[in-house]
């Protein structure tokens, strides 16, 4: 050991050529920047964004759909905030909301349309003991761990309006919170938490509220009284299960979700839910009889046997993520209240050749606007793959794309996303989506056929 | 007259080598662990400046809640202040528990280990890690080295190798004062053997009980022309409950 230790004194003695060179590297000027503790007043998230849409749509549909019909052309800008505020050492308030000024192909100017405010949350938030809190107001209750479909997310269900974009895992910010009271208890290592959500007013018809204005929109969120009970628990090295029972209408649903890493570079997941219920068609109808859009005595085009029976949800999945910061999602989702291939089948013999005014035609397509309004796959097996980019090619850009395939015919919804921080206030934002698949198939058969988003977003 | 002076200074040196190795590599990396942390819970800003070319492009600014779990790793909390973008997003890092949260979409998604390192809120974690519970070290020379300021540094060279599957990195080589354990230099690998990452520590100032580096400049091996300077400030002692450490919790962070 004294040998080696003389040896490597006698190298020791002047610099360490090589390793000085890397200063070389370092920037020579010092930041202007200084850390801030902390925001004193408010955290909020402020921009604002314009936003142009062009579609293109799908001629020749085996069940043509009713109107209204694709725009082929939609301008967009929008005022987005999102503040929380202390009002109090122990209670603060949140808000949440998007005022849009917007003209679209065939909605016509000026009219209410072309104004509308969502007012996503409103809520206040006390804490009385330590690490227990109660909310009151229109609260975003999220639950789940995948990405693209969340069984366990009980509160998703006709909260989405005039997305942006088609990717599930970002429909999440343009949702609208539900009014409710919620309590809950953080523990050391546990928490749990319940959500009461009243019925404020009648379920509302499902419809593209084109001229919604400034409504809140309580008929979506509030038509029904919900109670949400959800518990996790830490089990040791980031273990971190939560089970949940939700009520609604009568009925109990039950879920839980888990995500646990594996190794460095991934993360597997998985969610499930389960309830009895009506298959989605069947479901679809009764909520349009109950609503009006479909007149009570107005005959049914198909049904999926109309029984009331314990179906499942499920999402499970796995992300990866390389050196190269692209992380990789691929899941399987599975909807037992979903269209089996029978069920497609029925669907397009009931429809092909209708015109898009009849009746049947407008029913047929209407079981498709209750599964997106609910954010629920109409097809009972999907897979799903998402790709995520950060700083690709460049620092600050950042491109993401995904594919949502039926796993039954193989049609897609695919959308593709480039977006880049040009500085830290300004973003520009280039986005292309679209369906492929047959005349028969699900995504095939859908009157979009492609759209093109351009952005430019300004934060403050 | 010579051959006795440099009989003195063989001598010297004889001492000098000698008490140098008294020194285990493990107990070098465990002294300068904590001239980089504090042993008790702490909050602290961090801003990280990134340089392209050589001129600033961006920035962001962080809340750090930062404690020593029992068995030396550090368990962190962010929440993002800056960009306007990215303001009030938070990120648990803690051990193999890593978790991201958007308060714009409420939603609390698990990362992975690598997928943490996309963010730059990793940094943080990376600038907070404990090496000495991670990796086991090896002294690989005694070198004289500049530090950030051109400044000659009588440094231990020391050799680590991933020791835990928490590691972060592989491989580091790192470089320590002598007498100081002040960190100079650490040079981070991939799996590979791909060299990713220079840091250089400088600024030392009085932070947390003592003398502490609140400046580090990382430079990405990778492309050498980006870069980022890490600088932390408002450092202070502050209690930090386990029960922050768990996605329920992520959503009611309230920075006061």
């Amino acid at each position: 050991m004294r040998l080696g230790a003389w040896i490597l004194l006698a190298l020791a003695a002047p610099a360490w050529a090589g390793e000085d060179d890397d200063l070389g590297l370092l920037p020579q000027s010092s930041p202007t920047a200084v850390p801030r503790s902390a925001p004193t007043a408010a955290t909020s998230r402020l921009f604002v964004e314009n936003a142009a849409t062009f579609s293109s749509v799908r001629g020749g549909l085996l069940v043509p759909a009713p109107p209204p019909f694709t725009p082929r052309w939609e301008e967009r800008l929008l005022a987005d905030a999102r503040i929380e505020w202390p009002v109090a050492t122990n209670a603060h308030m949140t808000y949440s909301g998007r005022l849009n000024l917007m003209v679209q192909d065939g909605l016509g100017f000026p009219n209410r349309g072309n104004v509308t405010n969502d007012l996503r949350e409103l809520y206040a938030s006390v804490e009385p003991r330590d690490r227990t809190y109660v909310d009151a107001g229109r609260i975003n209750l999220k639950s789940g761990v995948a990405l693209g479909f969340n069984p366990t997310d009980f509160f998703k269900a006709r909260a989405v309006i005039d997305p942006l974009t088609s990717d599930p895992s970002a429909l999440r910010e343009d949702r609208l919170g539900s009014a409710m009271v919620r309590a809950q208890r953080v523990g050391e290592a546990s928490s749990i938490m319940v959500a009461y959500a009243p019925k404020v007013t009648d379920p509302a018809a499902i419809a593209s509220d084109p001229d919604r204005g400034f409504n809140p929109l309580w008929g979506r969120t509030n038509g029904t009284e919900r109670w949400l009970v959800k518990a996790s628990a830490q089990l040791g090295d980031g273990v971190n299960p939560e089970v949940l029972a939700f009520h609604e209408n009568g009925r109990w649903k039950f879920g839980a979700n888990i995500a646990e890493s594996v190794g460095q570079k991934s993360v597997v997941y998985l969610e499930w839910s389960g309830g009895k219920r009506l298959g989605i068609a069947d479901e679809a109808f009764a909520f349009g009889r109950a609503t009006g859009t479909i007149p009570s005595g107005a005959p049914i085009p198909i049904t999926q046997g109309g029984d009331e029976r314990f179906r499942n949800q499920v999402a499970v999945g796995a992300s990866y993520t390389n050196e190269s910061k692209v992380t990789f999602n691929l899941e399987y989702h599975y909807n037992g209240a979903g269209f089996s291939r029978s069920d497609w089948g029925r669907w397009f013999s009931a429809g092909e050749g209708e015109p898009n005014s009849s009746p049947v035609a407008r029913e047929l397509w209407y079981v498709r606007a209750y599964a997106s309004d609910r954010q629920e796959p109409i097809q009972r097996h999907t897979v799903f793959l998402r790709a995520d980019w950060v700083d690709a090619f460049v620092p600050k850009l950042d491109l993401t794309g995904f594919v949502l395939a039926d796993a039954r015919d193989g049609s897609t919804l695919w959308q593709a996303e480039a977006n880049y921080a040009k500085t830290d206030l300004w973003s520009f934002g280039v986005l292309a989506g679209g369906t492929t698949g047959g005349r028969r198939s699900n995504f095939g058969s859908l009157p979009r056929g492609g759209s093109v988003v351009v952005k430019a977003t300004r934060y403050f | 007259m010579f051959k006795r002076a440099a009989v003195i200074l063989g001598l010297l040196a004889a001492v000098l080598a000698s008490s140098a190795f008294a020194q285990s590599a493990q107990e070098i990396v465990a002294a300068t662990d904590k001239v980089r942390n504090a042993a008790q819970p702490f909050r602290s800003a961090l801003t990280l400046t990134e340089y392209v070319a050589g001129q600033e492009r961006a920035h962001s600014g962080f809340v750090l809640f930062s404690k020593e779990d029992g068995g030396g790793h550090f368990r962190n909390l962010l929440q993002y202040v800056e960009p306007p973008r990215d303001a009030g997003k938070r990120v648990l890092l803690d051990g193999r528990s890593f978790w991201f949260f958007d308060p714009a979409s409420q939603a609390s998604v698990r990362i992975s280990a690598q997928q943490r390192l996309t963010g730059q809120a990793a940094i943080g974690d990376v600038l907070t890690v404990n090496l000495a519970a991670d990796y086991s070290a090896a002294i690989a020379g005694i070198e004289t080295i500049d530090d950030a300021g051109r400044q000659k540094r009588t440094c231990w060279h020391l050799e680590l190798k991933a020791a835990t599957d928490t590691a972060v990195y592989n491989r580091v080589e790192y470089w320590v004062e002598q007498g100081t354990f002040r960190p100079v230099k650490g040079k981070f690998y991939s799996d590979s053997g791909r060299l990713l990452k220079i840091i250089y520590f400088r600024n030392f100032t009085e932070r947390l009980g003592a003398v502490r580096p609140a400046e580090a400049v990382i430079i990405d091996a990778v492309d050498s022309s980006l870069a980022t300077i890490a600088t932390f400030g408002d450092s202070r002692f502050q209690d930090v409950p386990d029960a922050w450490f768990q996605r329920d919790f992520l959503p009611r962070l309230q920075i006061r």
